[in-house]
């Protein structure tokens, strides 16, 4: 009996034992699962990071990636629509932008793998925004290392717009991952200014022998002209500010080409507005050649006539879209 | 000059309080000769005397009408300091006469920038608190007692006047007499130059730009003559406009610019040899002089253009020296290497200065826009659109580019001097409003000389008719002339247009830069006025209920003219020198009270003004500039303010019911809006508590301050006033009360420490 006991007894702490053991291995065995999960899902993201800058994401990714939950990084996301047929500039803007910062921080000293970048576009991934209910693009979201997505999580693009600098901002709020963003340079203009350079220096190689143009007053005095008319158009105002070329009504298909308010302009008011002060300075040009000039008296009487006619036509047309944009603005002259 | 004459005459039309309306009306005719004198020569049909009698009267009427339609804003309101700048000025000046110069030198403001203070007499430009301190003493001197600000608000009209004359003698100096007398006219009534000389607007500004176009006008005599004494007339002239404004560098600038364009178009003789040498070693060690400007002029990136430009001359004159010993072989070789290493070495150099400079202008408007609001808050720091350039100019802008066609095409040293300060000027306009200053002289002498030119040829037709049987007949073809009735014709039709740019510039005067901003007036339905001198009210409330030394904390819009009407010491002020400073009180604005009332305690702030536009309508207040404020505090102080707090979900700026609750319960709102709810029903339309200015029911109503008491209200709300209560002696509990239930029958001893937990 005595046996039979010890032997049931032994059995029991085997039994005892392995239950133990196998309890303890189980949360073990699991913690290692999700250790390599994380890890995969690290090392897949660092890879696809290493190929682009932006990860694109579909449905399935997305679900995987960012909705299971083992993860200890955070993902900014960008929900947007950047397929033509969608027709959203709004998005290709701030795609360029987002792309400036994602490569900052891509090429950056700092870049470790606790946040990633990544976006996904509707054409791929429409379930995504349908599950996140989602109805507007472009927008941006971090999604946390730990829990959901807050409140503030999401970026607010009407207040903020979406330059890279404002976007890091934002992101160093949230994640406290501070990112300088480098904004590559643009060799657009020194590109130009090379190939003027280079375009003068070979037309004053070509004509070497005779070199009398550079002496030519009506090349300067033109180019000065044409440098003032610019800066009085207000052209640098738009190349600081950016202003469309027009506005298009959307109720009505109406295009508007002068800007209502006398703050700010189009591009197109500043083309007209150069025009007709180019106008304006020919005609008196125009009227001190018919004065001076050696020309049967016929020819001179149509200059001067043309001369003051540009003036007073151009001046007065000018004056009457000032007054339309400066409100309670009482003078006109011949034009109402 | 016909048109001058109606340019003054309008002018006394619509101005005819300022005093007697001088009419030329007699000498419409003999202007003509006048104008056309320039290019000939009429000796015996008019004599010398005429002419010259006939331009004193034109400069002399010109500066009448510039000084009369200045004062505008004076017969309104009365003699009274405009704005915000000029009230520090005004007591910088008041400073200087009541404790002599050198007291103003030394004098250390402990009444700004508490608890820093301000050397003041080290970071302003002198020259405009010494011109005026000085024409006081001259006044007193001959026993005209008048106060000294008085003198403040009259001095830019009357240098108005002088910058009539000295763009007078440029034009003349330039092309002739006729465009001279033009520009004069011109510049008298241009808005672009009256938005900063108005009569009250005490500036730097309104003397700056009489310096600068004397010392052109030396600049290009000296060049023509040749002579050491135009030459140090241009220093000094120099010399005052350096002690006068930061826009010096315009011309430390421009000048050597003229010289090496000079250089390069083989233009180089002794007289500008002279003349800059001269210039730059004496305007140089003047300039030194101002204890604001310092070593600046051997040290900072501006001034390196001046330095190279010497460099070269001396280079240039040595190799001209050299060229008249050695052979041509020799020289030619020589001039060669000593050209191409002086020119690589000035490139270099300014390649060098233009990347690391610390303020090469537009880097630094542009880097400044992205990383410093309070630049960005500064609306004059906004480019320019064409409507700006018009209404500054009106017709002038569509014609300078002629005149600059003209002085091309007729180029000689001088000219090329104007074609490179209209260049630059226009530049630097486009780039930020205010310089529009520095634009407007050139556009009225060009546009001066393009209107002459027209004018010449279009008036004088009788003289010429008179002429052709001496001449030969070679002349005769052009002398067929147009025919009188064309000439008519077009001298009609440009008069007309002067007369429309004289119409301009009286209502652009009148009405946008004609208004003190101190004493406002809204004009009922009837054009019956009303007068809201809420700010002096306000001001003079703290000067005369306040401790002497009491601290007043508020925006830094506010500063000068707390200091100067006030006279109370301010925290911050429009000189804007230590931005952590103001962000520290845009904080404290923009925090909730508690968090406030610490930072306030901090800074040992007595009161709190605020300006409030609500009731009566007025858009310039606290809470439109508010966001600034929250801007500047963000941007020291990330961690406590954030932008977006104070914005709706939507991005909106809302102060009803839907606004952010942050922006609700900051102390700029409970300040602005604390007894506005229920207690203000503004008419029977509107509910109680409804903001004028936003047009919105304001969203909380029932604001009650803890650590703030409300002091004074102005009569229209404009103005209030709240004292900073002390901290109480004696800390009162947060807790609540004891509340002992009355059921309760014994307390057990082991219950009752959980009630004190």
């Amino acid at each position: 009996v005595d046996a039979v006991a010890a032997s049931e007894m032994f059995y029991k702490l085997l039994i005892v034992v392995f239950l133990a053991v196998s309890l303890q291995g189980a949360p073990a065995d699991g913690q290692k699962k999700k250790e390599t999960l994380l890890s995969e899902k690290v090392s897949q993201m660092m890879e696809w990071t290493s190929k682009r800058a932006v990860i694109r994401l579909n449905g399935e990714k997305f679900r995987r990636l960012i909705r299971a939950p083992p993860r200890n990084y955070s993902v900014i996301i960008m929900f947007t629509a950047l397929q033509p047929q969608r027709q959203c500039g709004v998005c290709k803007q701030a795609d360029e932008e987002y792309q400036i910062l994602a490569n900052s921080w891509r090429y950056s000293n700092a870049f470790t793998n606790r946040i990633f970048f990544a976006m996904v576009d509707f054409d791929e991934g429409s379930d995504v925004f349908q599950m996140l209910n989602m109805n507007s693009a472009p927008t941006f979201i971090n999604f946390p290392a730990k829990g959901k997505p807050k409140r503030a999580d999401t970026y607010e693009l009407q207040v903020r717009g979406f330059a890279a600098e404002q976007l890091a901002r934002w992101v160093a709020d949230r994640t406290d991952v501070h990112i300088r963003v480098i904004r590559p340079p643009n060799y657009a203009g020194p590109l130009m200014l090379g190939l003027l350079l280079a375009f003068i220096g070979s037309l004053a190689y070509v004509r070497r022998n005779n070199l009398e143009f550079l002496f030519n007053k009506n090349v300067w005095a033109f180019s000065a002209l044409c440098f003032v008319l610019i800066m009085t158009s207000g052209q640098m105002w738009n190349h600081i500010r950016g202003p469309p070329y027009a506005h298009k009504n959307p109720n009505t298909g109406q295009v508007s080409y002068i800007h209502g308010s006398s703050q700010a302009q189009f591009v197109a008011e500043t083309h007209i507005v150069l025009l007709f002060n180019a106008a304006v300075t020919l005609g008196i040009v125009l009227l001190h050649e018919a004065a001076t000039s050696d020309l049967d008296v016929g020819k001179r009487k149509i200059m001067c006539v043309a001369g003051i006619g540009l003036v007073v036509l151009f001046f007065s047309w000018l004056l009457s879209i000032f007054r339309a944009k400066y409100h309670g603005y009482p003078y006109s002259f011949l034009l109402g | 000059m016909a048109e001058h004459h109606t340019a003054s005459d309008c002018k006394h039309k619509t101005s005819s309080n300022a005093g007697g309306s001088v009419s030329g009306n007699g000498r419409p005719n003999s202007p003509a000769g006048c104008g056309g004198s320039g290019g000939l020569s009429g000796g015996l049909t008019q004599p010398a005397g005429w002419q010259s009698l006939l331009s004193f009267t034109i400069l002399f009427l010109a500066w009448l009408a510039g000084f009369s339609s200045r004062l505008f804003a004076v017969i309104r309101f009365e003699s009274i300091i405009h704005e915000f700048d000029p009230w520090f000025n005004y007591r910088s000046t008041h400073h200087l006469t009541t404790n002599g110069f050198y007291e103003f030198l030394n004098w250390f403001d402990e009444r700004a920038w508490y608890p820093l203070g301000r050397i003041v007499g080290g970071t302003v430009y002198p020259g405009l608190m010494v011109t005026a301190g000085l024409i006081h003493y001259i006044l007193n001197l001959l026993h005209v007692t008048v106060h000294i600000r008085d003198v403040c608000v009259f001095l830019a009209p009357v240098f108005s006047g002088l910058t009539a004359i000295s763009t007078f003698l440029l034009t003349r100096e330039l092309w002739n007499q006729g465009a001279g007398l033009l520009a004069a006219c011109f510049i008298a009534i241009v808005p672009g130059y009256i938005s900063r000389s108005v009569a009250g607007s005490f500036d730097n500004e309104g003397i700056a730009i009489f310096a600068l176009q004397f010392t052109y006008y030396l600049w290009v005599k000296s060049v023509k003559t040749g002579s050491v004494f135009w030459a140090i007339g241009c220093c000094l002239s120099y010399f005052y406009m350096v002690s006068a404004w930061g826009g010096y560098v315009f011309i430390i600038n421009l000048i050597p610019l003229h010289v090496f364009a000079l250089l390069l178009m083989q233009r180089f003789s002794r007289r500008l040899y002279i003349a800059y040498s001269t210039f730059y070693i004496v305007g140089l060690v003047l300039s030194m002089q101002i204890p604001f400007v310092g070593f600046q002029p051997i040290r900072t990136s501006e001034h390196m253009a001046a330095a190279g430009v010497f460099a070269l001359l001396q280079a240039y004159a040595f190799l001209q020296y050299l060229k008249d010993r050695l052979t041509r072989q020799e020289f030619q070789t020589l001039f060669f290497l000593g050209v191409s290493l002086a020119a690589g070495v000035v490139f270099l150099t300014v390649i060098y200065l233009t990347y690391t400079g610390e303020s090469h202008l537009p880097v630094m408007l542009r880097y400044a826009k992205i990383h410093i609001p309070i630049i960005a808050s500064v609306s004059e720091h906004q480019p320019t659109t064409w409507v700006s350039f018009f209404f500054d100019l009106h017709i002038l802008v569509c014609t300078f580019p002629a005149g600059l066609w003209f002085c091309i095409k007729n180029i000689n040293d001088e000219r090329v001097f104007v074609a490179l300060y209209a260049i630059s000027a226009v530049y630097f306009a486009g780039v930020m409003v205010r310089l529009m200053l520095t634009l407007t002289p050139v556009v009225c002498m060009l546009s001066a000389i393009a209107f002459s030119s027209v004018f010449e040829h279009y008036l004088g037709d009788d003289m010429k008719r008179e002429n052709p049987p001496a001449e030969d007949s070679k002349q005769d073809r052009p002398e067929e002339g147009l025919g009188p009735n064309i000439k008519s014709i077009v001298t009609m039709l440009m008069l007309m247009l002067l007369m429309m740019f004289a119409v301009h510039c009286t209502w652009v005067t009148s009405n946008a830069y004609s208004s003190p901003s101190v004493v406002l007036a809204s004009y009922n339905h009837d054009g019956s006025r009303n007068i809201l001198d809420d700010f002096r009210e306000a001001y003079y409330w703290l000067r005369q209920n306040t401790d002497e030394h009491a601290r007043v904390m508020s925006w830094w819009d506010y500063g000068y003219q707390i200091a100067g009407m006030a006279n109370r010491t301010t925290l911050v002020d429009n000189n804007t020198w230590n931005n952590s400073h103001i962000a520290l009180v845009g904080k404290a604005m923009s925090s909730n009270e508690s968090a406030a009332y610490e930072i306030m305690k901090s800074l040992d702030v007595d009161y709190v003004l605020i300006i409030f536009g609500g009731v009566i309508g007025y858009s310039g207040d606290d809470i439109n500039k508010f966001l600034w404020m929250v801007r500047i505090a963000e941007g020291e102080h990330p961690k406590d303010i954030r932008e977006s707090d104070y914005f709706t979900p939507q991005g909106e700026f809302r102060v009803d019911k839907a606004g952010s609750p942050t922006l609700l319960n900051c102390l700029m709102y409970k300040m602005s809006y604390y007894r506005f709810g229920p207690y203000t029903r503004l008419d029977f339309r509107t509910p109680p508590g409804f903001d004028r200015t936003r047009n919105a029911e304001i969203g909380n109503k029932d604001i009650r301050l803890k650590h703030l008491e409300e002091a004074f209200t102005s009569e229209h709300w404009l103005v209030r006033i709240y004292r900073v209560k002390k901290q109480e002696n004696r800390q009162a509990l947060d807790h609540k009360l004891r509340n002992i239930a009355a059921k309760q029958k014994y307390t057990s001893k082991k219950v009752l420490p959980s009630l004190f937990h």
